[in-house]
């Protein structure tokens, strides 16, 4: 469903949803994004609740920094006294550090519907066809979207002829010290990888002046419309409610 | 020496799979910072933070040409949204806050200057506009001054050891596998000698 | 185009890269008329890939390098426009099919070029899709990655990228270098056939099948000038021996032809194929007959290799299921051995999973299924940039000596290994920028430079390499048997296999379909088929010398 949204209307949508997170300071607008995220992957998308659930684990972790920094920290903080002695409903009720808490998962379970929805070369095309991204920007955005799965099969080449080097089959798993003395070779492959694709992408034809056809970037449907209007109407009676209870 | 403006095809490729690269490394980063934060309590961040801007640097040094450092900070951070990073699309802002503060320091010095003072100074450039960043972000102004400064010192020290200093190690060892050969450090470089 | 301009020319250009003081290429002036296909021969190293990538300015556009002289495309001088905008005169395939590539799928891949001509989507799409049909790949392919492929594979797609362009002018570095001989020859078919307007300039090592296609030939010699040029079967006997010295390529029936004319035997008009040769030994008078034949029965024993009694067992692969890294089981229950003393050839089509097994059978590659036993041996990487650790030769070769060496006896090693596989002068170079010849052997002098395995695997070890290179390497093979080692040869030259292997198996259909001695194997022809191969070119000799009587 949500996959089949156009990857722009997507961005958009999930650049205002996250807006709406950072700008707006309430626990209760936070746990609705949260909610609604974890809604969309599971039901439109049909992703398992215990993957959702795992998505939100290092979310969390990071959250968890910023609530201990403020609990520690906090000038006037007297959280403790405040969460023993209110229960969480009003929006007063919650310390900064438990919205901050919130706010990166929010955030966070945003990403995450994008980035599980999205073909990472489908938005490119997108970004390319439809907001002009010039085609040298897009293809190295390209080139280095696909490095990335990559770089670990070539690790594993670079281990493989040293293991054989040595004559003894490769471990299984690479230790800190083995990971770190991969570094550089992989930097070094990356750059090589770049500069024959800058060839590759010369020798045929990419031209930065020249127009160009872009086959297979995703047309726009009545669909995202929709899907834009319905989300950002939802975006913005979510602010409504949380206004209106605040002052009332 | 006149600096070039132009970029060549081979100069954004790469800069953009060193982005790509570092994006995976940073989000690595990421799980060795929550490690050491469980351990170590809040201030890590400011400890660990310089790794984070090490991409700006590497790539300022190779192609030397304005924008480099911003172009590649923001990649990076780019990917690692895409990868799934916990901070989520705003990782984007963060990137070009640091790239930001990397590419002013290289930008005093013209785009001319990539000795390893200027590099150490550009992990300082991106701590402070991180610090200043992250203080609107979370509201640091709540907090102690005592701590306040103490986060500000660590995290420019790091950015100058964990960006500037480690980022030109890797440069180097980067220049003696061959690979940057034809590109401007390398022109540079050669230049110097004959 | 413009009448009566040559589709390109290159007038007194020399090449030279940066920092060195010899010129890599040149200087020399070559014209190829439009419509022409000429084929380029040289040794390894002699500056083909270096001159090609002149054309449309790559070097010293991207590729930094000195260029002097002028070139011309189609009468216009190449630095008068980027590279990037002669991509509708020209279409250049790579020597390294990685470098064409860009790692995307295999139908965007193929699109791209046509993207950049801005052509209408529908056209691009069915061009697209009739271009990856005509190299001979399942249109399933079109969405698979291009780094995911088999080498062979890469190549195919490579060539249907290219192709997709439809350029008045078609340039190959070596485009079937790590194809099977079935898909070699589609490929040359489709790039040769007769009737097309397209000028060709292709260059190649291995030549059957492509001289009788070809309008001239031109010939480098290792000092990067031109020295000899002119049609095809006159060429090889004119030059036959100056070729030879250089150590290039030259085909079968010129090579047995000049053994026959230094016994005064040859035929009056040079032969371009092997049955031309033998059908004028059967047409000589009885005597000179005898004697033709006793000349060709020696030149085909020296080119098959005689059985032996192998020894232990080296390596065993027992019901093995074997996947490449991070890919999925392409061969179930394979069990083969590797034994003491044998050369074992492996076989098969392009992707059949030849890289595969030869990784397995080195212990290299993590079983999916079943057992290996065995001590780890070394193995020979198809692409040979995989091999390289360090970043000069010298240093390359050093750490693949014995440890237990002292310096002096490891710089001596050095200089033999450089000497052997012809990389002197090399030694402070990087890997990365020798050419591909000598970037396979280079790859070859680290796993021979020292008895540390007891066995190796060698993926393509000729792929890419001139005559005299594939003949150090059939040296060093034999050499290693002798002494009791094991080699399994991976390769896609029946020639070579004849004259190396002892024993070779067939992989084919996700399994192994057959096993045996080359000489009887490769006459199934219905298994050789199956396998989607095609006899050695020496085959007819073989069979011509068991129908003339032995006298
Ligand atoms: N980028 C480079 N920098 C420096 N030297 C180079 C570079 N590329 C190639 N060379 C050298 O230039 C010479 C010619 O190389 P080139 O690749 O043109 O040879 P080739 O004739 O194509 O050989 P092969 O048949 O092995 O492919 C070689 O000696 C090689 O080491
Ligand atoms: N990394 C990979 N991921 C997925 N599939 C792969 C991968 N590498 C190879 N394959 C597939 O596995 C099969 C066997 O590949 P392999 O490289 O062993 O073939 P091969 O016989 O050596 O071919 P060639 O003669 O072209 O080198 C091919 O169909 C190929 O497409
Ligand atoms: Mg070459
Ligand atoms: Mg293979």
């Amino acid at each position: 469903m949500l996959s089949r949204i156009h990857p722009l209307a997507k961005l958009v949508v999930c650049l205002i949803w996250i807006a709406v997170s950072i700008f707006v300071f309430d626990a209760w607008l936070q746990i609705f994004i949260i909610a609604m995220a974890a809604l969309a992957l599971i039901v439109l998308e049909r992703r398992s609740v215990l993957l959702v659930l795992a998505l939100m684990v290092p979310f969390a972790l990071f959250g968890f920094g910023f609530l201990t920094t403020s609990v520690l920290f906090r000038q006037e903080s007297d959280f403790a006294l405040q969460m023993a002695r209110e229960t969480p409903l009003g929006s007063e009720a919650f310390s900064a550090g438990i919205v901050l808490f919130l706010r990166a998962i929010a955030c966070g379970m945003v990403s995450a519907v994008f980035a599980l929805t999205t073909d990472p070369g489908g938005l490119i095309k997108a970004l390319m066809a439809n907001w002009r991204l010039p085609p040298s920007i897009g293809f190295s955005l390209f080139a280095a979207l696909q490095l990335v799965p990559d770089i670990a099969s070539e690790a594993q080449q670079i281990r493989l002829a040293r293991a054989m080097k040595k004559g003894r089959p490769p471990r299984r798993i690479p230790g800190p010290l083995e990971t770190a003395s991969l570094v550089i070779p992989l930097l070094a492959f990356a750059i090589r990888r770049a500069t024959r694709t800058a060839i590759a992408l010369e020798a045929r034809g990419l031209s930065p002046d020249r127009p160009r056809t872009i086959v297979g970037a995703p047309p726009f449907r009545r669909g995202d419309i929709t899907f834009a209007v319905l989300s950002l109407a939802l975006a913005a009676a979510a602010i409504w409610v949380v206004i209106g209870t605040g002052s009332g | 020496m006149d600096i070039q403006y132009k970029w060549t095809l081979r100069e954004i490729l790469i800069c953009a799979v060193l982005g790509a690269v570092f994006g995976v490394l940073y989000l690595a980063w990421v799980q060795v910072w929550l490690i050491a934060q469980a351990i170590f309590g809040a201030v890590t961040m400011d400890v660990v933070m310089g790794f984070w801007f090490i991409v700006s640097i590497i790539a300022a040094a190779i192609i030397r040409k304005p924008g480099a450092a911003l172009f590649s900070e923001v990649l990076a951070a780019a990917i690692q949204v895409m990868l799934g990073s916990p901070a989520g699309l705003l990782l984007l802002v963060s990137g070009l806050v640091q790239g930001a503060g990397a590419e002013a320091v290289f930008a005093a010095r013209k785009w001319r200057d990539y000795r390893l003072p200027v590099l150490m100074a550009a992990g300082v450039g991106a701590a402070v506009f991180s610090f200043i960043y992250t203080w609107i972000r979370f509201d640091y102004g709540a907090l102690a001054p005592g701590l306040l400064i103490a986060m500000f010192v660590l995290r420019c020290l790091s950015g100058a050891l964990l960006g500037g200093l480690l980022g030109h190690w890797v440069t180097e060892a980067l220049y003696k596998t061959g690979v940057l050969s034809g590109l401007p450090i390398d022109r540079a470089r050669r230049g110097a000698h004959a | 185009m413009p009448e009566g301009k040559a589709a390109a020319a290159w007038q007194d250009t020399s090449i030279k890269y940066p920092y060195q003081d010899k010129a890599a290429a040149g200087p020399l002036s070559l014209a190829l008329e439009a419509g022409e296909r000429l084929l380029l021969l040289g040794p390894s190293g002699c500056g083909k890939s270096t001159l090609l990538n002149t054309l449309t300015g790559l070097i010293p556009g991207t590729i930094p390098a000195e260029v002097t002289g002028e070139v011309q495309l189609f009468g216009e001088k190449v630095k008068s426009r980027p590279p990037a905008e002669w991509s509708r005169q020209v279409a250049q395939l790579f020597q390294d099919a990685d470098q064409t590539l860009c790692g995307m799928t295999v139908a965007d891949e193929v699109a791209f070029a046509l993207e950049n001509l801005g052509l209408p989507e529908g056209e691009i799409l069915q061009r697209t899709a009739a271009a990856i049909d005509r190299v001979g790949l399942e249109p399933a392919f079109g969405v698979r990655r291009t780094m995911r492929l088999s080498g062979g594979e890469k190549q195919l797609v490579a060539m249907a990228a290219a192709l997709a362009q439809g350029a008045p002018l078609f340039v190959a570095d070596e485009p079937t270098a790590h194809l099977a001989p079935r898909a070699a020859e589609r490929l040359r078919a489709l790039l040769l056939e007769p009737g097309r307007s397209t000028s060709v300039l292709i260059i190649d090592h291995r030549l059957d099948g492509l001289i009788d296609r070809v309008d001239r030939v031109a010939v480098m010699g290792p000092d990067g000038t031109l020295v000899a040029q002119g049609p095809p079967a006159a060429l090889f006997r004119e030059h036959g021996e100056l070729l030879a010295r250089f150590g290039i390529w030259q085909p079968l029936a010129s090579l047995l032809d000049a053994e026959l004319a230094s016994a005064n035997l040859a035929a009056s008009d040079p032969p371009l194929h092997l049955s031309d040769v033998l059908t004028h030994i059967d047409r000589l008078p009885p005597d000179a007959r005898r004697l033709a034949t006793g000349i060709a029965r020696a030149f085909v024993g020296r080119r098959v290799r005689p059985a032996i009694d192998a020894g232990a067992t080296l390596s065993a692969l027992k019901g093995a299921d074997c996947a490449p890294l991070f890919g999925p089981v392409v061969l179930r229950d394979v069990s083969v051995e590797l034994r003491a003393g044998e050369v074992l050839g492996i076989l098969g089509g392009n992707g059949a999973g030849k890289s595969t097994l030869g990784a397995s059978l080195a212990g290299l590659l993590r079983l999916k299924g079943g057992r290996r036993s065995g001590p780890p041996g070394g193995m020979a990487f198809q692409n040979p940039e995989n091999q390289f650790v360090t970043g000069s030769l010298r240093e390359e070769i050093e750490s693949a000596t014995d440890a237990i060496l002292t310096a002096p006896e490891r710089e001596q090693r050095v200089a033999t290994m450089l000497r052997r596989w012809r990389l002197e002068g090399l030694e402070n170079s990087h890997p990365y920028e020798l050419s591909q010849g000598q970037k396979r052997r280079l790859a070859l002098a680290t796993l021979t430079a020292s008895g540390r395995w007891p066995f190796l695997v060698l993926d393509e070890p000729t792929a890419g390499l001139d005559a005299a290179g594939a003949a150090a390497v059939a040296a060093q093979v034999a050499n290693l048997a002798d002494i009791g080692h094991g080699v399994a040869v991976i390769t896609h030259d029946m020639d070579f296999a004849l004259a190396v292997c002892h024993r070779v198996v067939l992989v084919g259909e996700g399994g192994l379909i057959g096993e045996g001695r080359p000489g009887e194997l490769m006459r199934d022809h219905a298994l050789m088929a199956r396998a989607g191969l095609e006899p050695p070119t020496i085959l007819p000799a073989l069979e011509w010398l068991e129908r003339v009587p032995t006298c």
